[in-house]
């Protein structure tokens, strides 16, 4: 029942993003179409009457420790709210223009190695102080400084897994950030993802990834009003640099320190804007009220690992046996109840990334459908059957009981054809321990999301990540080593028009098809419940303008910007 | 004399070798705070940035065993307990414990008085009046709630006191959109928010005590002094209070000491399941992020609760029944 998201959770969408960044035209970025310009605002909902309430019932699993460091301790209640990026990147769509924020735009060299940015002017620090484009070169040089605070590995070497940058200068209003090699798939990081903090502060409190930062400056459009264990109260910036914003005047996030209490106030109708798992969402929640609503976007896929250097799984006519003997339709509506859908095998996750996806060639594979007859003839080359069955031992995470119901369709659906499944429900630190180590012959995970397939994938596959069975490796859990995969992630990386990105992506969907070395079973979600009883402009299917969950920064901003309260109206 | 320094010394070495468990164990199971912090963060941040974020907090990855072993004496009988290197990352262990533990002693602690006292008397009443009206169905019923669990009697009563009929809160300590303070409000917020989860747990916690007293009153009430007093014309109350009750609660008085030293473990379930953010509330999250300093702190303070308790609950025997001290 629980799936805990913490911390830098929100961080969720990881490592950079190419798609948005990777021409070398300069963008005057806007939004809403309305205003073009160097210096131009993003046009939100105008005209419209400050007033409401926001209450966030979202689990966080401990009490608040009023601590608003934005860099290391504290990114979940610090950024969105009081910090902000550069600019604000939509992982939902991925084709669309970034939202300028505290930059008004944004240019790529040609070869992707130089990335520089125009600073807003006009905006303040909540003390009043002028913010300037020497606040954002400091902030990055600060990163460099203290290895703690560069959670993205910006300042890393390429072959490190890092971004390689060199430099951070200012001058005046001008950014301008130098990386050894082409950046570009870390465009969502250091444009989105980097919240910038006032140097006039920050270089006066000593070990900035110690930094309590108890009485928190930003430029964020809300401040913090009161802070308790159990309570934040933010109420809006009054000199927040977007005219007529917030709307919204007040927000209230309590800490929830499990799933159930979050849920029941949800249902109350105490909490309007939810972010976690409800157990039979539709007659818990939604037909509580007209005004209950959910939406839960797909965003990265549940899968098997299976492990491919020890044990049956390293038998490539096993993974594929599993693979058509799965019935997804039936996992996902079953064991998730309707709340995550299906995913497929080449592990692009559907419809968000619908553009990526080789449909022909996830047809012609013979994975589109459950394929029983496939299945059996797959598993007899590898030596087993009915009669002879392979016995298969699953490592799950103990709480998540969506996929210990996945597993029990699983295992039926596979006893069928002669594996016969046994599941192990592990605690979470076992879990982590065995998945990292490589400890399993296979593991239900889902991986963290990404702007688009390459972040998933590239985590799950590239054999840089590989660490032998027994030391703990950051990603390819399952061991799979292929150079012409690791080639096709570089050739994204490197690319600089979405075609070549498309082309790469492909091939590693080829791969996904024919070594099946993961296989995706249901399509992770953000978990989304809101209610439209006091305030409308949430994020929904129709408009989806930002990542919807409270958890997710800096899409969390987006969404406070156009809530507005129906009633001051 | 020799009984209390022998007392003593055997708190004394209890005490080391609790906390020399306690330092190993947590580091023998599977995973490590860098580990946890990484599944928290959904590897989406470098490892390397994360290491070093634990260690400006104190986590000393690479030092061995048997230093950190004689560091970790020193900061816990000192008082240097460090910060937080699991979910509440960089909190200073001392504020953690600071803001959980008035929750935990207020909730779990009062309640535990409220059903000694309550349990006593109604044992009383039960063991005096053997075969009436109350001693009939008293303890049929509560060998019944004595031994169901407390989470599930929670959530039954959440289920029906806040879902359905919505009386009362089901979550929280206080409103949290309330300021606290001196206000009858805020004050007014904790009660109403405290109903639940002391009811919870003095349904499940009240038996134990009016099962052991009222079995105890029985023995007592056939004693030749009960006679006795009865023979002298002595009124039916001061025999069951000051004859009867008083010989019968002295082994109840020791458990209800020990019963005490438990209060600061606090009710992991109780305070879990209603969102109350006490001690052990604190321990589980501390044990399910590998949270070492939070960890060994909350079990030494565990430990010295029942150790002490246990202590107190020796000499109040021995200062109460004579023939305790002989024995000595």
């Amino acid at each position: 029942m629980r799936r805990t998201k913490i911390l830098a959770a929100g961080a969720a969408i990881g490592l950079a993003a190419a798609v948005a960044g990777c021409s070398s035209t300069k963008h005057a970025s806007d939004t809403g179409g309305s205003s073009t310009g160097s210096n131009t605002v993003p046009a939100l909902s105008a005209n419209l009457k400050a007033g409401g309430t926001v209450t966030i019932a979202n689990e966080t699993g401990a009490t608040w420790n009023c601590q608003f460091n934005p860099l290391t301790t504290n990114q979940q209640e610090a950024n969105g709210y009081l910090y902000e990026s550069l600019l604000y990147i939509n992982p939902l769509q991925s084709s669309a223009t970034p939202t300028p924020m505290l930059a008004t735009s944004y240019a790529w060299n040609s070869t992707d190695t130089q990335l520089s940015f125009d600073v807003r002017s006009g905006v303040k620090w909540s003390d009043g102080t002028a913010f300037t484009a020497q606040d954002v070169a400091y902030t990055f040089n600060l990163l460099k400084q203290y290895n703690s605070l560069d959670t993205f590995a910006l300042w890393t070497a390429p072959s490190g897994g890092g971004a390689g940058m060199t430099s951070a200068t200012a001058s005046g209003d001008k950014v301008t950030l130098t990386f050894s090699s082409n950046a570009s798939v870390f465009f969502y990081d250091v444009a989105n993802m980097v919240p910038i903090v006032p140097q006039h502060i920050w270089s006066t409190v000593g070990n900035p990834g110690n930094y309590t930062n108890t009485k928190p400056v930003g430029t964020g459009p809300f401040v913090v009003s009161s802070c308790s264990a159990d309570n934040i109260k933010y109420t809006a910036n009054k000199s927040y640099w977007m005219p007529n914003e917030p709307h919204v005047q007040t927000i209230n996030y309590p800490a929830y320190l499990s799933n159930d209490p979050a849920n029941n106030d949800l249902a109350s109708g105490k909490a309007n804007w939810g972010g976690q798992y409800i157990p039979s969402v539709n007659s818990f929640y939604v037909s509580k009220s007209t005004n209950f609503h959910i939406w839960s976007p797909p965003v990265a896929n549940v899968s098997l690992i299976p492990n491919t250097v020890q044990g049956p799984t390293a038998n490539l006519n096993v993974r594929q046996a599993i693979a058509y003997a799965l019935n997804r339709a039936q996992i996902a509506a079953i064991g998730e109840q309707g709340e995550e859908p299906a995913a497929n095998q080449t592990g692009v996750v559907t419809p968000t990334f619908n553009s990526f996806l080789n449909s022909s060639a996830l047809s012609s594979s013979g994975y589109g459908a459950q394929n029983l007859s496939k299945a059996t003839a797959a598993l007899k080359s590898a030596g087993y059957s009915s009669s002879h069955p392979l016995s298969l031992t699953v490592k799950t995470v103990t709480g998540y009981t969506d996929w210990d119901a996945d597993l029990q369709v699983i295992k039926q659906e596979l006893a069928g054809i002669g594996i016969n499944v046994t599941v192990l429900d592990e605690a979470d630190n076992t879990f982590t321990s065995d998945l990292q180590n490589g400890n399993f012959q296979a593991i239900m995970y889902g991986p963290p999301a990404g702007p688009s397939p390459y972040y998933e994938l590239h985590l799950m596959l590239d054999s840089a990540n590989d660490q032998a069975i027994g030391s703990a490796g950051q990603g390819d859990y399952g061991r799979y080593k292929n150079s012409a995969v690791d080639a096709a992630f570089g050739a994204y990386a490197a690319a600089t028009s979405p075609s070549a990105q498309q082309q790469a992506l492909e091939q590693v969907e080829t791969y996904m098809l024919n070594d099946v070395p993961l296989i995706p079973v249901v399509e992770s979600v953000d978990w989304y419940q809101y209610s439209t009883a006091e305030l409308a402009g949430w994020p929904s299917a129709a408009d989806q303008y930002a990542q919807p969950s409270p958890w997710t920064y800096p899409d969390v901003e987006q969404v406070l910007l156009r809530l507005y309260s129906k009633t001051a109206q | 004399m020799r009984f209390v320094v022998r007392r003593l010394s055997m708190f004394l070495f209890t005490l080391w070798a609790a906390m020399t468990l306690n330092f190993f164990i947590p580091r023998f199971m599977p995973g490590n705070p860098l580990q946890a912090l990484e599944a928290r963060t959904r590897a989406k941040l470098s490892p390397a940035a994360l290491e070093s974020i634990l260690s400006s907090f104190g986590y000393k990855p690479n030092a061995g065993l048997v230093p950190q072993y004689f560091t970790y004496l020193k900061d816990m009988l000192t008082g240097q307990w460090g910060q937080s290197i699991g979910l509440s990352l960089g909190e200073p262990v001392r504020d953690i414990i600071f803001q959980a533990l008035p929750w935990t002693l207020g909730l779990i602690g009062l309640t535990t008085v409220i059903a000694f006292v309550l349990g006593n008397v109604a044992g009383i009443v039960a063991g005096w009046r053997r075969g009436g009206t109350l001693d009939s169905w008293l303890p049929s019923t509560l060998v019944v709630t004595a031994n169901l669990p407390y989470y599930w009697i929670g959530m039954l009563l959440i289920l029906l006191f806040a879902t359905t009929l919505n009386w009362l809160p089901a979550d929280f300590n206080y409103d949290p959109s309330i300021l606290p303070g001196l206000s009858p409000g805020y004050i007014g917020s904790v009660a109403q928010h405290a109903v639940l989860p002391a009811f919870t747990l003095l349904i499940t916690s009240i038996g134990g005590w009016i099962l052991t007293m009222r079995n105890n009153m029985i023995t007592t009430v056939a004693e030749d002094y009960v006679r006795m007093a009865r023979a002298k014309g002595l009124s039916d109350r001061k025999i069951m209070f000051n004859y009867a009750a008083r010989n019968a609660m002295l082994p109840n008085i020791s458990g209800f000491a020990m019963s005490l030293g438990f209060v600061l473990s606090g009710s992991v379930l109780v305070e879990y399941v209603f969102n109350y953010p006490g001690l052990g509330y604190q321990l589980l999250n501390a044990v399910d992020n590998n949270d070492y300093p939070l960890m060994q702190v909350l079990f030494m303070l565990y430990t010295i609760a029942v150790l002490v308790s246990l202590l107190v609950a020796d000499f109040f025997m021995v200062w109460l029944d004579p023939r305790a001290r002989e024995k000595g």
